[in-house]
């Protein structure tokens, strides 16, 4: 019994393959999740998504969202997602720097 | 010599005797009308005017010829975004149901449309959807409000409903699309309108010939409570249990501002896209358009330019036959 785990962001899908266990962090900790879990819908916090096939853990960053449980399927919303092997930590220090001035709406707005 | 110089005059006296055609081709954009226009004894038109028309027409056929190669670029570049950000509120649905016939009182329509023009009907489809379901949820207890995005809708709806409109926003875009643009609009909305129901009105972009108008709508959070105590689809809710937060409300509250950010994306990128699809059709059909009429043009020019040879020799030989006889 495996697991179907989906794992969505605005831009794309970065995941949407068979799993055997996950460990999703939410607002009051951290969830394990294996086959033939309750039916649970929970938000998402900006954490580390552990993904475990055949015995191997891969992780992922998730920057928030939701994520719902049930029938043995996995659908994780995010805002942003990376692969822990596409991350590169030099370039990830400098875009936090960069990251922490942009956080502006870049919009007119026009408000009646 | 002499033939030249007859040729001379018979051109000196053509504008004297036409002068009415000139104008009456000015007025009346149609060429294959051009000849029936002239007063009866004029024989020809100027090939200069015809030539000029040519030489519009000709200038613009290139123009929306470059339009529909820029539009279709740009389509090319957002299509594969619009097709990421489509799997992204398919669980909404399957989570929280997509109930357009929900009863509310606050209808909010979220209209959107192009900034830009000649892209088709595409902006006057999406207005009259806005306009129809105002129509159909204005009553005694309902009232429905419009969020206008995208200047097109904004000229449509400003004219009659000025009253009703709570937000406009135009040049959405300016900078590429992307999430987190979207994301903060849609908090914008969310602050500023009350509302039970938001209906996103847009044209769904399913090929590049055609685009279908869509609404989506996104409860808020109490009507879903609503619907999922009286059961039907939403009665699955119950069933999940719902952690990660103070209480279900809150959880919910935030469920709903998400599922709204993500249709609101998915919606502005299917829209644009659409915009540039129309406009690529727009631009084809004109710049064939233009064609066609340079092919009429260039036969009416043909005609003239051989009607006048023609008068010409008619002239020079009886000229030179009454010098003879």
């Amino acid at each position: 019994m495996t697991l179907n785990l989906c794992v969505l962001t605005p831009n794309r899908i970065v995941w949407d393959s068979e799993v055997k266990e996950i460990i999703l962090s939410t607002n009051s900790g951290q969830i394990g999740v294996l086959p033939n879990h309750a039916p649970i819908a929970t938000a998402v916090d900006i954490g580390i998504l552990r993904i475990r096939l055949n015995d191997q853990w891969l992780t992922m960053a998730l920057m928030g969202g939701f994520a719902r449980i049930g029938n043995n399927e996995i659908t994780i919303l995010v805002n942003d997602a990376e692969k822990g092997s596409d991350i590169d930590p030099q370039e990830a220090q400098q875009t936090l720097e960069i990251d922490e001035m942009h956080n502006l709406a870049c919009l007119f707005v026009n408000v009646k | 010599m002499a033939m030249a110089a007859l040729r001379r005059e018979g051109r000196r006296f053509a504008p004297m005797i036409s002068p009415r055609p000139i104008t009456a081709l000015r007025s009346s954009p149609l060429a294959p009308s051009l000849e029936d226009e002239c007063p009866i004894g004029v024989r020809y038109i100027s090939t200069q005017v015809v030539r000029n028309r040519m030489k519009s027409v000709k200038n613009i056929q290139k123009i929306t010829k470059a339009m529909k190669m820029v539009a279709a670029s740009k389509l090319r570049a957002i299509q594969t975004k619009a097709e990421n950000s489509r799997g992204l509120w398919q669980p909404f649905t399957a989570l929280l149901g997509d109930l357009p016939s929900a009863n509310v009182k606050k209808n909010v329509v979220v209209t959107i449309s192009s900034d830009k023009g000649l892209c088709g009907g595409i902006n006057s489809t999406s207005v009259k959807i806005s306009k129809g379901f105002h129509k159909l949820n204005s009553g005694p207890e309902k009232e429905t409000k419009y969020v206008i995005l995208g200047e097109k809708a904004k000229a449509q709806l400003v004219r009659d409903s000025k009253k009703d409109i709570e937000l406009i926003i135009t040049e959405l875009q300016k900078n590429p699309l992307n999430y987190t643009q979207v994301s903060v609009l849609a908090d914008e909305i969310l602050k500023n309108v009350e509302y039970d129901a938001l209906r996103i009105v847009f044209n769904k972009f399913h090929s590049v010939v055609s685009f279908v108008p869509t609404v989506s709508t996104v409860l808020s959070p109490e009507i879903v409570e609503r619907e999922a105590e009286s059961g039907g689809k939403l009665g699955d809710l119950d069933s999940y249990e719902v952690e990660g937060g103070e209480t279900k409300g809150e959880i919910l509250q935030n469920l709903a501002e998400f599922q709204f950010s993500c249709v609101m994306f998915n919606a502005v990128l299917e829209n644009a896209c659409s915009e540039q699809g129309a406009r690529m059709s727009a631009m084809d059909s004109s710049s064939r358009n233009a064609g066609d009429m340079l092919d009429r043009l260039t036969l009416t020019y043909n005609r003239t330019r051989q009607a006048s040879i023609t008068t010409e020799l008619i002239e020079i030989i009886s000229g030179a036959s009454a010098l003879e006889g």
